[in-house]
């Protein structure tokens, strides 16, 4: 069985917050996709959305997001849930 | 993409909707702003949608058809417009946050609020509004169908209920306006409010409330109105008292297309449908291993909602593997229904909403079947 892969979530106070940095990440040149925030990580933040990033994208955005000054809440990592076709082609 | 996620806003709009924004934005004037010809074009497609929403809705007067941006809005002026600090009002715990935070805020400047609790399938006891109904009690605010399970409430017993203690029906119609039959006489309504983007597969921005007529709200806005333009109050006579500012023509246009739209397939073409492709994904997945569905599906009538979890998946997770690997749109999380998700046990990891449509197909729904099957593979 592959091992679990860790992937990190950063968490926002609204929409507004995870767009702009999504635009300033894409900007950087480093991988990000918008995703909902999961439920076990969202806490009591209003905001449904999140960036997902693998784990080595990880240090470049947190740099990205120290240069400048991009608002955020958190940045989580969790453990993929779902694996329903992990195996389907191999 | 398959888009599911028509209790959000239906993403598939009729031509027509599309063509008549577009001609309004370079034929409009600025309705009931004075007579020139775009000014004339302007009011006089707002005026036929409002004579169209009466129809529709079984409003007694097209001019107690009144405009806004969408239902929480109408709700707001509602709610703030009728109810006072110091009375008490009745809501139940399938609302929306459209209805739940303006009661709150009343709440906290002394209004008395009391709830009807939903059970663990979303479903509510009129025993329980008889109940709470009191002699002081104002309104009852609630919805026609919940955003979360798709389950109908029956307004038209409720309305008895409230009218017998004294008090004013308002009614939430986002999920059903559009999809289900509403007859304001025959049901008691006293305010509908609706938005135009859901089920009458109108334009975001466009909305509105239907006011029995005798029922008086007061202004949350004023402002401009175009007429008695001299005198310092708000004008008094439906629908300027509550319509301050430049209405969204462009958007009110589509809406009449939309609604055009809708007298031409049906009401009950279009409802007969998306309970067929309802109930057809709900055969699909609710027998399947791990699946939970939540909602009363014993009721012969509901709004085309099929919300479950799967295993003890995160509904984030699955929804957004829905999204990416199936390319099937769905709505995952609290679906700004607090209560409802307490009620139904799911606010540690939401629920995976799937709604649908008229422009939705038989394929699209038996791929969402096969994608939740897959899901549960695992």
């Amino acid at each position: 069985m592959a091992e679990e892969r860790l992937r990190y979530y950063i968490l926002f106070a609204n929409y507004e917050q995870g767009l702009a940095l999504h635009d300033l990440l894409a900007e950087a040149g480093i991988p990000n996709r918008i995703a909902p925030a999961p439920r076990a990580i969202q806490g009591k933040l209003s905001c449904g959305m999140s960036l997902l990033l693998e784990p080595e994208a990880v240090e470049d955005a947190r740099r990205c997001i120290a240069e400048h000054q991009a608002e955020y809440v958190d940045i989580v990592p969790l453990a993929g849930q779902i694996h329903a076709r992990r195996d389907r082609y191999c | 993409m398959i888009y599911l996620d028509n209790a959000a806003t239906t993403l598939h709009k009729p031509p027509p909707v599309i063509e008549a924004v577009t001609q309004a934005m370079s034929a409009m004037g600025n309705a009931a702003r004075g007579a020139h010809g775009g000014a004339l074009e302007a009011s006089r497609t707002v005026y036929n949608t409002r004579v169209k929403l009466a129809k529709l809705f079984h409003c007694p007067r097209p001019d107690h058809v009144v405009f806004t941006a969408n239902s929480t809005e109408a709700l707001n002026i509602a709610i703030h417009g009728l109810l006072r600090p110091g009375g008490h009002a009745v809501t139940t715990d399938c609302e929306h946050n459209s209805v739940l935070r303006p009661l709150y805020r009343l709440e906290e400047e002394g209004l008395d609020l009391s709830f009807v609790p939903a059970d663990r399938q979303g479903r509510v006891s009129l025993e329980d509004f008889r109940r709470l109904l009191r002699p002081d009690t104002q309104a009852v605010v609630c919805t026609h169908a919940s955003n979360l399970t798709g389950n109908l409430l029956d307004i038209r017993r409720i309305g008895e209920l409230a009218h017998q203690q004294g008090a004013l029906l308002i009614v939430d119609a986002s999920q059903t306006a559009g999809a289900i039959p509403i007859d304001m006489e025959e049901m008691g309504i006293d305010v509908l409010c609706f938005t135009g983007h859901k089920g009458l597969m109108g334009p975001q921005g466009t909305g509105g409330l239907c006011i029995r007529p005798g029922v008086e709200i007061a202004p949350w806005k004023v402002g401009g109105s175009g007429v008695h333009s001299y005198d310092r109050r708000q004008p008094q006579e439906y629908p300027t008292r509550l319509e301050a500012g430049t209405l969204n023509g462009h958007g009110i246009a589509g809406l009449s297309a939309a609604l055009d739209f809708l007298a031409e397939v049906g009401a009950e073409a279009i409802e007969e449908k998306e309970r067929l492709l309802m109930n057809r994904f709900y055969q699909g997945v609710s027998g399947l291993e791990g699946v939970t569905v939540y909602g009363d599906f014993s009721q012969p009538r509901r709004s085309a909602i099929v919300t479950l979890n799967i295993r003890d998946y995160d509904s984030s997770a699955v929804s957004d593997e829905l999204s990416e690997t199936y390319g099937i749109a769905t709505r995952p999380g609290a679906h700004c229904a607090p209560r409802m998700h307490e009620a139904l046990g799911t606010t540690d990891r939401g629920a995976v909403r799937f709604s649908f449509s008229w422009f939705n197909t038989e394929a699209e729904v038996d791929a969402a079947i096969r994608a939740v099957l897959e899901l549960t593979e695992d």
